[in-house]
């Protein structure tokens, strides 16, 4: 008798706050909207050496004193890569840190407009082509080969044969889809498996833990072709209210001061480096290490001059080809030129109806003129 | 008796709905799911015309027909106009439905000795005594988290996911073989023994013929746990498979080729689970489940 009342009672109190706590989360959350709130923007990171310093400059209040200048409110959110760009393209946050290569088979394939804002860096060694035995790429053929296959590891990969002639042996690779989070213990756990393609600090791990692995061709071979970039969609940046190019100022302005602070020599690169190292659990002589084979652009000026210069078509034009021969571009695009790629200088590779990346100078020039 | 509906029948107990109705009701919320699924998709082609998270029943054709239809990215292309068995015999599609299939095979196959051991552990009390506390242990164990042991010792390639899918499934078989062998009534058991049965007799024209319909069952349930470590194993490290590509798809939200691949996994273990649950009803017509 007495559990059929508690049952009755807690069954009674289970239909109150059924009816109460969405009139409680109702207040609690619209509440807030009665005031003009400030535009707010989301920008999504995931844990690389060149975007590790989001998660600095968010801690160290570099973002928000640019953020207030502009009168928004900016948020940096930290996400595993993949997740990050799902997130991106669903539309669920404004800006992602990506690479060139899945800014256009990501977004861009998928008819999200994009615009790349700050070129941050590009992969200077951190991604390499590792093997056992002394091994030379023609050999390559025929082994199993580790790698995270469709992304800049395999793009790497065919560059490292189509560079030393080895184009026609390309169908004959053996590639081993491996996860990122196993490929290290999958590789050094077996010397049957006698190549991977990886990224830092993964091939740290590799290379510090087994002694008989070489580099056989790194990223520094194909220098500014695998950039590091902060996409934001080009309907966000355009809002007509103008807050879109507030956020995209305030977000330059900040990671040029970041970025001067890690570069530069003064106090706070101490502080800037430890920062930023924390972002990824990472020790600072780690940290440094992986900057080494990371070309920062450590000021505006580089940047900008990279992003006008015209052999940044040529390297675009490499990985487009590339994501085009491996239909990341979609099962039904027919033609490279369908996703087509907007420069600063005003010229498009591919259809001018179909531009779906914008390289933008625009905020990084500002910056190098001081008009931020 | 027919009577006539009544609106308050809906949520009575004691009525009994017409066949036309119990049919009728079984595809209600596949159609609401896909009504739901269509106004999404469509709302967002009309944000962005070349959406590729929800594809358009347009675009899923298309992906269907280069999943089934056209050679896989890594294999020679085959004649367009070649006949459709050829051409669905060298597609993607195929190719990652067979080697899927027979590392799930092989999987299966080597639950028997984990259903045998189960048996022997509720039958003989020393075997019992030493396993028992060990299985429920290891049963425990997140099998995932052995995965780099599992490359380590089985390399690679296929052992390493067959041993996943084993060492997940195993013993949670064993435990409930267990269960249900010791289910049998000791008196049975006796009055097999006065009869003048050996051990083995016991064991295995006692015991296992009367349990075996509930381990089938017991299989038929672990059908999907065994598809989950597949996957994730396919997922981490793989040259072919279906969980292999729909990794490779999710790269760049291939979400055309994915969900007919998902649909397709769902149709084989479906499959997969009616033959388990037709032989068993052949084998034991005696068994009446409640």
């Amino acid at each position: 008798m007495y559990r059929i009342l508690s049952g009755s009672r807690s069954l009674s109190s289970g239909i109150l706050a059924a009816v109460f706590l969405p009139v409680l989360l109702f207040v609690l959350f619209c509440a807030p909207r009665a005031y003009a709130a400030p535009p707010t923007f989301t920008v999504g990171w995931s844990v690389y050496a060149g975007w590790n310093p989001y998660f600095y400059m968010a801690r160290s209040g570099i973002l928000k004193k640019w953020a207030d200048k502009y009168g928004i409110v900016i948020k940096v959110q930290r996400f595993d890569y993949a997740a990050s760009l799902d997130a991106f393209v669903a539309k669920n946050i404004d800006a992602c840190t990506m690479t060139n290569m899945e800014a256009l088979d990501m977004p861009a394939a998928a008819g999200v407009d994009s615009t790349s804002i700050i070129i941050g860096d590009y992969s200077n060694g951190n991604d390499a082509v590792l093997a056992r035995n002394n091994l030379s790429l023609s050999q390559l053929p025929g082994k199993p080969i580790l790698l995270v296959q469709k992304t800049v590891s395999e793009y790497l990969l065919e560059r490292a044969m189509v560079m030393n002639g080895l184009e026609g042996q390309l169908p004959k690779l053996k590639l081993l889809n491996t996860s990122d989070s196993d490929i290290v213990g999958a590789y050094l756990g077996n010397k049957g498996n006698q190549v991977a393609v990886t990224w830092k600090p993964l091939v740290s791990e590799i290379l510090s833990q087994d002694s008989g692995v070489k580099p056989l061709f790194d990223s520094s071979k194909i220098p500014g072709e695998i950039l590091d970039l902060l996409v934001v969609r080009s309907e966000v940046l355009n809002r007509p209210d103008g807050s879109g190019a507030k956020f995209a100022k305030a977000i330059t302005g900040a990671w040029y001061e970041t970025v001067a602070q890690l570069t530069g020599s003064g106090p706070d690169t101490a502080k800037a480096l430890s920062g930023s190292a924390a972002a990824s659990n990472d020790t600072v002589a780690s940290y440094k290490e992986q900057l080494k084979t990371t070309f920062l652009f450590s000021s505006s000026q580089s940047a900008a001059k990279f992003a006008t210069d015209a052999a940044l078509k040529q390297k675009m034009d490499l990985v487009r080809q590339f994501c085009f021969r491996h239909a990341l571009l979609g099962q039904n695009i027919k033609s490279v030129d369908d996703v087509a790629i907007l420069y600063p200088d005003g010229s498009v590779q591919g259809k001018k109806e179909r531009v779906r990346l914008r390289m933008d100078a625009t905020y990084m020039q500002m910056a190098a003129q001081g008009k931020l | 008796m027919n009577t006539a509906f009544h609106p308050a029948d809906l949520a009575g107990i004691q009525v009994r709905p017409s066949r036309l109705w119990t049919q009728s009701l079984g595809w209600i919320l596949f159609a609401v799911g896909i009504a739901l699924y269509a106004q999404f998709s469509i709302a967002r082609h009309k944000e962005n015309p070349e959406d590729r998270v929800v594809p358009s029943a347009q675009q899923l054709i298309q992906g269907i027909k280069s999943a089934a239809l056209e050679s896989a990215e890594e294999d020679d292309p085959v004649d367009a106009n070649a006949p459709l068995i050829e051409r669905f015999s060298h597609s993607m599609l195929w190719k990652d439905t067979l080697s899927s299939s027979k590392r799930f095979l092989i999987a299966l196959v080597l639950l028997i000795p984990a259903i045998l051991l189960g048996l022997h552990m509720a039958v003989f009390p020393y075997f019992g005594a030493l396993c028992l506390r060990f299985v429920t242990f290891f049963d425990k164990i997140v099998a995932l988290s052995l995965l780099p042991i599992l490359f380590i010792v089985f390399g690679i390639e296929e052992w390493s996911k067959i041993a996943l899918m084993v060492i997940g499934v195993a013993p949670t078989l064993i435990l409930d073989t267990f269960n249900i062998a010791k289910g049998v009534p000791r008196e049975q058991i006796v009055k097999a023994f006065t009869l003048k049965s050996s051990d083995i007799d016991v064991t295995y024209r006692i015991v296992l013929k009367q349990v075996l319909p509930q381990i089938i069952n017991s299989v038929r349930l672990n059908l999907k746990p065994l598809a989950l470590f597949l996957f994730a194993g396919e997922m981490i490290a793989a040259t072919d498979g279906l969980a292999y590509r729909i990794a490779l798809m999710r790269r760049h939200m291939g979400m055309d080729i994915i969900l007919p691949y998902v649909l397709w996994v769902a149709l084989l273990l479906f499959l997969a689970d009616a033959i388990l649950r037709f032989t068993n009803r052949r084998l034991h017509p005696w068994y009446q489940p409640l």
